[in-house]
């Protein structure tokens, strides 16, 4: 799932300075699940504007809260025309994928980013989230008893431990476990460490093609299905 | 005092609530989870006007109900049941019952006679007057109230209490007969009645069907309590045997006692565990030395020289009978004999039905009526309370007459019966042991009891009354069941698991298609999920709590907007315990800041957003003071205290000093609330000062 954090009142405030009608958009799922941005936290950072403005005594602002599905999909979004129309800016508390889709469905109004995309990960415990995937395009999982030392390596070796482990351990971060020593007492114990014997070479990071796009559908001409 | 119609219908809309297991075990479907929850927050008033909207002389029932709602009582899985008719007692007394005043009008021409003065009777006469209809209510002894009056014992429910109560209907409008036996309904249509609501009871004692029972000295015991109840006092000399295991046996014996007996054995066949009777009471006897000789009975009486020589033979239990309990079985040549001044023979009564009534009779000696309308065989005559039943308790009667006085109402005026409303699914279910497991363990508080010899010197009340530390401390063990956390809005719940993670008691969890169940049976109602729920998907089955914070902290800006203090200060306090009543509602007056309170119900429900209005509104600080050790839910202050965090984060972020948002306990400091009050006050004073300071020197 996608990871984010929501970025901090100031930069928010900054943002959206220049815009009176402000619609605070969220997204009802990963900004949900991870705690970024789903209706709770809409309502949140709804009410912490709303004392900024109070404070400040400065009141050019009106905000407007709103919470899709899912901002990734056009859609959910195409159900909000007429909020946004209202509206002379829009806050996606989405991830940023929300904020483009949002960006690229409402050409004329200006979409900002509330949350700061982070990484895809899972929860270790309830607020508490842990990368766990870089989208490489090229999953070892299979190699690494499922531990993906791309991640949760600091510096994402191939074949490792490096000489920076100890007790576990990483140098870099003494609270990070070393995922190459994770890596081999799992291949330990599924009796499998003839996979520790073998030499990985260097990935190509070079060879992903920016933007990636996949493709899961037939390509057919026009008139060809009628035979 | 009175709700209205509108009233009911906003509350109707707004609650999705199940109806409790004490509720469902009521005869009169009482609303008991509110108005326990309204002791517990010490709002008796309120309390008692719940409890008056649906029990007609809720006085008669705090003292002498046989509480089925404490037998199933879901805190009894969890340590003991909520003693509920004390807390009843305690709001009849504390909130003013006596004061109260009734008024009805007569909306209809049609004249309605009640015959017989019991609970059920006098019940009917009640709601029939308030549906608008003229009542008389004819009663063959001198004083109103049936039972009430000739069978229980003044040290249960004194006089003062059931006169009130026919003062009320009195005042009501209903026209009293005493000393008026009625022989014939016929009579009673040819005077115009349109209908007649049979309430005759239960009088007639049975006989226990052995040799001597004829002798002098024997007397059954619905005699014996009505000749005491009327003011004869008849001797019963030194040494008592009364024989049965019901109620009417315990009230007989204890009513022998305080006569001049000095020696009282209550001969029952069966052993303590078959005993009909209320443990509750049974206890109160043997304490005031009442003996209970068990599995022996009375099998030959005979007298000589004024004494009554009983011949005993003991008994024991065998295989179940018809009733489901044991059948006890004599055992051979075990007979004895025991010497007595007075036997009194409690084994059970039934109805008495004038032949000339022309009824039409059902099982046993009871009047036979048709389940639903109540209607006997006889147009326009209606039967109910222990003539239809046998003997039962009072709330049954009660709710028997009201029951009737709907029927009576329909059949005036060519309605169909409706069939009782069964407007909320009751809520089923057992504690899952690892719900109990968690839920905080809290010892039942048992009223105060005068001390046994006290008691016995006469016919005073034995039970006293909570006091208010007692009575809040016990209503707060209620459970709340059925008002707990549901998902209203499944489409919007994105099934993170925060409420499996949150619950304090392992309520929510996954079911085998992948969505959260949160079951109704096992939510301890504590508000968190309701409040951490990332999507907002989540309420409680009654959300008055929320709406209630946004409207009270509206209500405070309102009043607060007029005030000359400065500085507002906002505190969320718990409104439970004594703590809500005592500490807090005197602290905006006894501080000398702007200090406004926000009730809440449990802290727990305080979400961020609340904190923030506050200060959007111009609170220069706000604090949430909650009941501390008090509480009685888990994880309380560790969830209080994540939002704070929260909130303080937000404010620094914004400019705001995060000392502006303080939490309390007041109950953990030793000194006086004001006081802490006021430093905190002050503390927000300089906080002020240097903000506009700051202001000034940027300009």
């Amino acid at each position: 799932m996608i990871v984010a954090e929501q970025k901090s009142l100031e930069e928010i405030r900054r943002m959206i300075a220049p815009y009176e009608r402000v619609l605070i958009l969220g997204c009802g799922t990963c900004m949900t699940v991870c705690g970024a941005g789903g209706e709770r936290e809409v309502s949140f950072l709804h009410s912490a504007l709303r004392v900024a403005q109070a404070r400040s005594g400065d009141g050019i602002h009106s905000f407007t809260e709103y919470t899709v599905k899912r901002q990734c999909d056009p859609e959910f979004l195409a159900t909000l025309v007429d909020r946004v129309k209202e509206a002379d800016a829009l806050l996606s508390l989405g991830c940023g994928i929300g904020v483009q889709v949002a960006a690229e469905h409402f050409p004329d109004t200006p979409v900002l980013p509330g949350v700061n995309t982070s990484f895809m990960g899972a929860v270790s415990e309830l607020g508490i989230w842990d990368e766990r995937c870089a989208a490489c395009g090229d999953c070892r999982l299979a190699e690494t008893a499922g531990i993906c030392p791309i991640t949760r390596c600091t510096k994402g070796i191939l074949n490792g431990p490096c000489a920076g482990t100890k007790n576990g351990k990483c140098e870099a971060n003494k609270d990070i476990d070393c995922a190459w020593i994770l890596i081999y007492r799992r291949l330990e114990r599924l009796g499998q460490l003839d996979k520790m014997r073998r030499y990985y070479p260097p990935r190509n990071f070079r060879t992903i093609p920016r933007p990636r796009r996949i493709v899961n559908k037939v390509r057919t001409e026009l008139g060809e299905s009628n035979g | 005092m009175v709700s209205t119609y509108a009233d009911s219908v906003k509350r109707a809309s707004f609650d999705d609530s199940l109806m409790p297991p004490c509720q469902a075990a009521c005869p009169l479907r009482m609303e008991i989870r509110e108005y326990v929850d309204l002791i517990a927050q010490g709002r008796v008033m309120e309390s008692l006007q719940v409890i008056r909207d649906s029990n007609p002389f809720p006085s008669i029932c705090a003292h002498v109900c046989t509480h089925p709602c404490e037998d199933a009582c879901r805190r009894g899985q969890v340590d003991n049941p909520v003693a509920i008719r004390a807390l009843k007692r305690f709001a009849i007394e504390f909130g003013a019952d006596r004061m109260i005043q009734l008024e009805a009008d007569t909306k209809h021409s049609e004249r309605v006679a009640i015959v017989g003065s019991g609970p059920a009777g006098l019940a009917a006469a009640y709601y029939l007057r308030k549906l608008g209809y003229p009542v008389t209510i004819f009663e063959a002894y001198s004083e109103l109230g049936g039972m009430l009056r000739v069978g229980i014992p003044q040290y249960r429910l004194p006089r003062e209490v059931l006169d009130i109560e026919v003062q009320r209907l009195i005042q009501m409008g209903v026209e009293i007969r005493t000393n008026t036996r009625v022989v014939s309904l016929d009579l009673l249509f040819e005077l115009g009645y349109k209908a007649v609501f049979i309430t005759v009871g239960a009088h007639q004692s049975l006989r226990m069907g052995i040799e001597g029972e004829e002798s002098a000295g024997v007397v059954d015991g619905a005699t014996f309590l009505r000749e005491v109840n009327l003011g004869l006092k008849p001797p019963v000399g030194a040494s008592v045997a009364v024989v049965g295991g019901g109620n009417v046996a315990i009230d007989a014996a204890r009513t022998a006692l305080r006569l001049d007996a000095n020696e009282v054995k209550i001969l029952y066949r069966r052993s303590r565990a078959e005993m009909p009777a209320d443990p509750a009471e049974v206890k109160q006897a043997e304490e005031e030395g009442v003996e209970i000789l068990f599995l022996v009975a009375p099998i030959k009486i005979t007298r000589e020289s004024g004494r009554l020589h009983v011949t005993c033979i003991r008994l024991t239990l065998g295989e179940p009978d018809a009733s489901g309990r044991p059948r006890p079985v004599p055992i051979k040549d075990s007979e004895f004999t025991m010497d007595f001044d007075t036997l009194i023979a409690a084994i059970g009564q039934a109805p008495q039905i004038p032949g000339d009534f022309h009824l039409r009779i059902g099982k046993g000696t009871t009047v036979w009526v048709d389940p639903v309308t109540l209607l006997t065989n006889r147009a326009g005559v209606f039967a109910g309370g222990d003539a239809v039943t046998g003997p039962a308790t009072v709330t049954q009667a009660l709710a028997a007459g009201r029951q009737a006085a709907f029927r009576i109402d329909e059949y005036l005026h060519h309605r169909y019966p409706l069939a009782d409303k069964q407007a909320k699914e009751a809520l089923a279910g057992d504690l899952l042991p690892k719900t109990v497991e968690i839920i905080r363990k809290a010892n039942r508080f048992e009223p105060p009891l005068l001390p046994p010899k006290a008691r016995v010197k006469d016919f005073r009340p034995v039970e006293l009354i909570y006091n208010w530390e007692t009575a809040i401390g016990e209503a707060r063990r209620c459970l709340r069941c059925g008002i707990g956390a549901e998902i209203l809005f499944q489409d919007k719940c994105a099934t993170c698991l925060t409420c499996l993670r949150v619950c304090p008691y392992h309520v929510p969890y996954l079911d085998d298609g992948g969505m959260i169940q949160i079951p109704a049976d096992q939510c301890q109602a504590c508000g968190i999920c309701v409040a951490e729920c990332p999507a907002k998907a989540i309420v409680l089955r009654k959300p008055y709590d929320r709406r209630h914070i946004t409207e009270e902290l509206d209500h405070v800006f309102q009043a607060a907007a007029q005030s000359r203090f400065k500085p507002l200060i906002i505190g969320f306090g718990c409104q439970y315990g004594l703590f809500g009543t005592g500490a807090l509602a005197s602290l905006w007056r006894e501080a000398q800041a702007g200090i406004w309170i926000v009730p809440v119900l449990c802290v727990a429900k305080v979400e961020p957003e609340h904190m923030l209005r506050a200060f959007e509104m111009g609170a220069e600080g706000v604090f949430i003071a909650g009941c501390g050790e008090q509480c009685a839910r888990e994880d309380t202050a560790f969830w209080v205290l994540q939002r704070v965090e929260k909130v303080k984060r937000a404010l620094t972020q914004l400019g705001l000093e995060p000392e502006r948002l303080q939490t309390v306990h007041l109950q953990a400091i030793d000194e006086d609330p004001a006081t802490t009050m006021d430093k905190f006050a002050e503390q927000i004073g300089k906080l002020c000062l240097a903000s506009a300071l700051k202001q000034e020197g940027k300009g």
